[in-house]
């Protein structure tokens, strides 16, 4: 079964309601958009203006100052990097692990299939933060303080769980038929797993990349735990925290720094946008 | 679908897990070597402006690496704030831990019992120069009379008020504690811009010396046995006269109950504050500020006219991690940290007070500013208890809880220091 | 339903050639998890059992055994009451008000052309896209009593947001909402348009309000998406960790907007309480493990297969 979309009433029965809903719709929009907006204007302003008692909802001589001093101070771009680094391990590794596991629980039957899948959904709810001082010794026994390592490793576990959950149902989706038709063209099982399969759930490892690229670019609990000494291997949220001072935090390189740190991840959504609704609707409607 | 037997599975499976795990003590092995080459690693805490500092360490660094061959420093300037996680991070990994390192004098009996801070009283008393260690500053450094750093300057804290508003408002220099808290009143009735004295509930140093003052103390008691005094009317009195600064009619509870004491020093330095309780420390800061020329500093007052309220004797420390692979070298370059030299230079530098008294009499002579803050360590000093356990107090916030309860009104002075009391003596039992 | 869950007795390529096949494709995923979740996790059980604090993690004394003790500790301590009763009404307003906007916007979104469609679903998935330290600091300086505009825009003046239990707590329950509610949203939208059309256009042509298509033709298709929505929300929400983290200061004044998760970092990294930090992280676990339990029969009543 594939993910086409069945349609929808192109004409909402009563009219008059629509020019509401769409007033409604508009505004709604404008008070979701409201905060980034305020986070680019504010990332643009000139000193003089942030910190001023009458803020305008506009400015008119924009500066790149906050961001010249975001890139001047610390390894900005380093840490971007590192973020980066982190970010696509995670997603990557995450993805094919958790397309090998989905597989196994619903296209095969074997003892303890149902075990596996409790756990799977029992590991999603592990509160991380409270792992953080076992994860600790763990990292150290492994020699893995002070590196990406430290940080990658923690958010592919916490990662997977929540994935082969949503991947699930992609890999459900895909009809047997094929797969049996698969076989009697004499397919052996690799090729009909990364040649067949993989390709007809991109979609949902799409959507459900999202995930975890968030939760391991988001991090900045394990990046301040267990990269101790060594600074350059530093991620974006520790370096954002240093503009942010709670006595006096610089609200314009907070900005600055708030903005080059959601750009990526915005520009990730939109291209995966219209993968991540039907991925979500596939993923849970079954 | 037999979901149930299917739970049982999973939770047998998980109990045997559970079962095949191993308690676990970390062991520190790395140490008992001493290596006579290499590289060590130094942190000191960065300050508000470092660079001053970061000259002399450096002029020191390149004195010890040319009297010892092959080998190298690395220095490496932590943030205050995070300092009780890195540290105690270098404790659990030696293999990132630093050899040298800069620390609270407020920390000293808890990195002791963390068992991260190498026993130097030999090398300690060998030494010449610590014949004219200050005593406060001595007993800082030591743990059931064993020693475990040398002292790196003594933090003390003082009144500083804008010369200029004083004037203008026609307004004398407070002589006892009522005369401060009638004089911010006054300042912020007369200019509602301004905090009279800025205050925060989370300055828990600025707040030591009011108790102290009326006669109050954190606690009582001997090392291994204290037991906490802030529910006794004496120290009572004092959270009251310091928490009476908190209102619409000095400096309102909404902004500054969560402030720090830097919140206050940052908020003086800017002009928004006619006074603030300050280090020494805080010079460099209050200068760089708005209010440069505008402003003095004399100790602050006691309850008796003229007297000084006893102020907190802080200060920081240069120590050797226990696990250092190189401690003849550590000690070595502990030693020129603390120096009298060394430490000359940074009070020219960064204007922290000498622990050596002869070096601090010479600084008085010729910088006025450090006068205040002299008399007020003449005037007698204290210290919070030399006990591990004080560590765990500072940072579960039981005494920044306390004065917020009290100022955001959720709990009278009573019942808040008994509160604070209660785990007091909780962190005292548990850690001695 | 459509994709409903192929029937178990049917023989087919799952039925017969299994063998090890399905162990070796799970064994990366369990490798990582029994490594580095599993393992983790019955240290910290361990953990919780013991005298373990700084001095025991750096070898200065021995690890002691005190069965319960940490437990018995925590809750007879005032403090972890109030904590553990703020964090469960914390995490239920969340859910609740994420659960009723994603959804009222979810319908709202079928009723609209494409242009607002596409505004609102480009705004949520900003929200969404934050990261959740960045918005939190930005929500902060909307909220900011000196620089912030919406005390100017609401005319309250110098109002301290932070500075109230209620009032913090409302503000980071705003940014929870606005991080969360597009993962309801686009999922409940995505469900709403798989609904086919006909029957929507009947209840409508019956003259059903729009609350009352909801309440009897839509929300009972949507169960199986609510109850994933749900779930998956009580879980996000009740581990809300940075937002009350950056935006409260590390827990309010006076630790008055403190929940499980602060507490328990704030005991074992703050105060080297590293049992005590284990004992709350293991009540969470329990808690949440509830939740699932709870979950899982909901699924069973409903004949879902796993």
């Amino acid at each position: 079964m594939s993910l086409v979309r069945r349609p929808v009433p192109r004409r909402p029965p009563r009219l008059p309601w629509r020019p509401a809903a769409e007033a409604t719709a508009l505004l709604v929009a404008a008070v979701v958009a409201f905060p980034l907006y305020w986070m680019l204007l504010s990332a643009v302003k000139p000193a003089g203006e942030i910190e001023s008692t009458e803020p305008r909802p506009w400015t008119s001589s924009p500066s790149l100052d906050s961001f010249r001093r975001v890139f001047q101070q610390h390894d900005f771009g380093r840490y971007f990097v590192n973020s980066l680094v982190v970010a696509v391990s995670v997603v990557i590794a995450s993805a094919l692990i958790a397309f090998l596991a989905a597989t196994a629980v619903t296209r095969f039957r074997f003892r303890f299939r149902t075990t596996l899948l409790i756990m799977f959904l029992v590991a999603q709810m592990v509160p991380v933060e409270a792992l953080t001082i076992p994860l600790f010794f763990l990292m150290r026994d492994l020699g893995q303080l002070n590196t990406l390592g430290s940080l990658i490793l923690p958010h592919l576990a916490f990662s997977l769980p929540f994935a082969i959950w949503m991947l699930r149902g992609f890999v459900r989706a895909v009809p047997e038929s094929l797969e049996e038709a698969a076989y009697l063209d004499g397919a052996s099982r690799a090729r009909f797993l990364w040649r067949i399969l993989l390709p007809l759930v991109l979609p949902g490892l799409v959507a459900t990349s999202v995930f975890s690229f968030i939760s391991a670019w988001n991090d900045f609990l394990f990046a301040r735990s267990f990269i101790i000494s060594d600074t350059s291997q530093s991620t974006l949220p520790m370096a954002l925290l240093v503009f942010y001072k709670p006595d006096e935090p610089d609200w314009g390189g907070v900005m600055a720094a708030s903005t080059v740190m959601t750009v990526p991840v915005l520009v990730f959504f939109v291209l995966v946008q219209r993968r991540l609704v039907s991925g979500l609707g596939g993923a849970v409607k079954d | 679908m037999n979901l149930s037997v299917r739970l049982a599975a999973f939770t047998a499976l998980a109990a045997a897990l559970v079962t095949a795990c191993a308690p676990r003590t970390a062991g520190t092995s790395s140490a008992g070597t001493d290596e006579k080459s290499g590289t060590l690693r130094v942190w000191l805490f960065q300050e508000v402006d470092n660079r001053p500092k970061q000259h002399v360490v450096d002029a020191v660094l390149a004195g010890f690496e040319k009297a010892h061959e092959d080998t190298e420093v690395s220095v490496e300037y932590i943030p205050v704030e995070t300092r009780a996680q890195r540290i105690k991070a270098a404790f659990n990994d030696p293999k990132s831990a630093p050899d040298v390192i800069e620390y609270g004098n407020t920390d000293t009996a808890g990195y002791v019992r963390d068992g991260g801070l190498l026993d130097v009283t030999r090398e300690f008393d060998a030494w010449g120069e610590t014949k004219d260690t200050d005593p406060t500053a001595r007993r800082s450094v030591t743990v059931d009379g064993r020693v475990y750093g040398a002292p790196y300057f003594v933090g003390v804290r003082a009144l500083y008020y804008r010369t200029d508003i004083f004037r203008e408002l026609g307004l004398s220099v407070p002589r006892s504690q009522a005369e401060l808290i009638s004089t911010a009143r006054r300042i912020r009735a007369e200019k509602p811009g301004l905090y009279g004295l800025a205050v925060g509930g989370a300055y828990t140093y600025g707040a030591l010396p009011f108790i102290w003052a009326h006669g109050g103390d954190l606690a009582t008691g001997e090392e291994g046995s204290y037991a906490s005094a802030l529910d006794r009317p004496a120290a009572r009195k004092g959270i009251e006269a310091y928490t009476s600064l908190f209102g619409d009619d000095n400096c309102p509870a909404a902004t500054c109950a969560g402030m720090t004491g830097n919140d206050t020093v940052t908020a003086f330095a800017s002009g928004k504050a006619a006074m603030a309780i300050g280090g020494d420390f805080s010079h460099a800061a209050v200068e760089a500020g708005k209010v440069r020329g505008k402003y003095a500093v004399v100790p602050l007052p006691g309850v008796e006219p003229g007297s000084i309220a006893p102020a907190f004797a802080g200060g920081n420390n240069i120590g050797v991690l226990k696990n250092t692979a190189h401690r003849t070298l550590a000690v070595d370059l502990m030693k020129r940290l603390a120096s009298k030299r060394t430490q000359r230079d940074l009070f020219d530098a960064m204007g922290f007070l000498p622990t050596f008294t002869d070096v601090r009499r010479q600084a008085a002579a010729t910088e006025p500013f450090v006068k205040p803050f002299v008399r007020t360590l003449a005037a007698g000093t204290e210290f919070v208890p030399a006990s591990p356990a004080w560590a765990r107090i500072d940072s579960s916030l039981v005494l920044p809880t306390m004065f917020q309860e009290i100022v955001s009104g959720r709990k009278d002075v009573a019942a808040a220091s008994e509160d604070a009391a209660r785990k007091m003596d909780d962190a005292f039992g548990s850690a001695g | 339903m459509s994709r409903a869950a192929v029937p178990s007795g049917r023989t087919s390529a799952k039925g017969r050639r299994a063998g090890w096949t399905p162990w070796f494709y799970v064994a990366p995923a369990l490798l990582v998890l029994g490594g580095l979740l599993v393992y983790p996790v019955c240290q910290l059980g361990l953990m919780s059992v013991l005298e373990y604090t700084q001095a025991q993690v750096s070898g200065g004394e021995p690890t002691r055994f005190r069965g319960l003790a940490n437990y018995t500790e925590l809750f007879a301590d005032d403090q972890f009451r109030q904590v553990l009763l703020a964090t469960v009404g914390f995490a239920a307003a969340c859910v609740v008000s994420t659960l009723a906007v994603g959804c009222a916007l979810a319908v709202l979104l079928t009723r609209v052309r494409a242009l607002p469609r596409l505004a609102l679903m480009l705004a949520a998935l900003g929200a969404w896209a934050t990261p959740t330290i960045t918005g939190s600091t930005v929500w902060l300086f909307l909220f900011d009593p000196d620089f912030g505009p919406v005390d100017r825009l609401l005319g309250l003046g110098d109002f301290s947001w932070t500075y109230g239990r209620y009032s913090a707590f409302l503000l980071v329950l705003l940014e929870v909402v606005w991080c969360s509610f597009p993962f309801v949203m686009v999922t409940v939208y995505a469900g709403i348009r798989a609904v086919p059309g006909e029957v929507l256009e009947a209840a409508a042509l019956d003259g059903a309000s729009q609350w009352r298509i909801w309440r009897s033709v839509l929300a009972p298709m949507l169960r199986p998406i609510l109850v994933v929505v749900t779930v998956q929300s009580v879980i996000w929400d009740f581990k809300v960790f940075t937002q009350i983290y950056v935006m409260t200061g590390g827990g309010g004044i006076a630790g008055q907007n403190l929940v499980l998760n602060v507490y328990a970092y704030q005991k074992a990294f703050a105060s080297s309480q590293y049992s005590l930090g284990s004992a709350i992280g293991v009540v969470m676990l329990l808690i949440l493990l509830a939740v699932t339990l709870g979950y899982l029969r909901l699924l069973r009543r409903q004949g879902e297969e796993l």
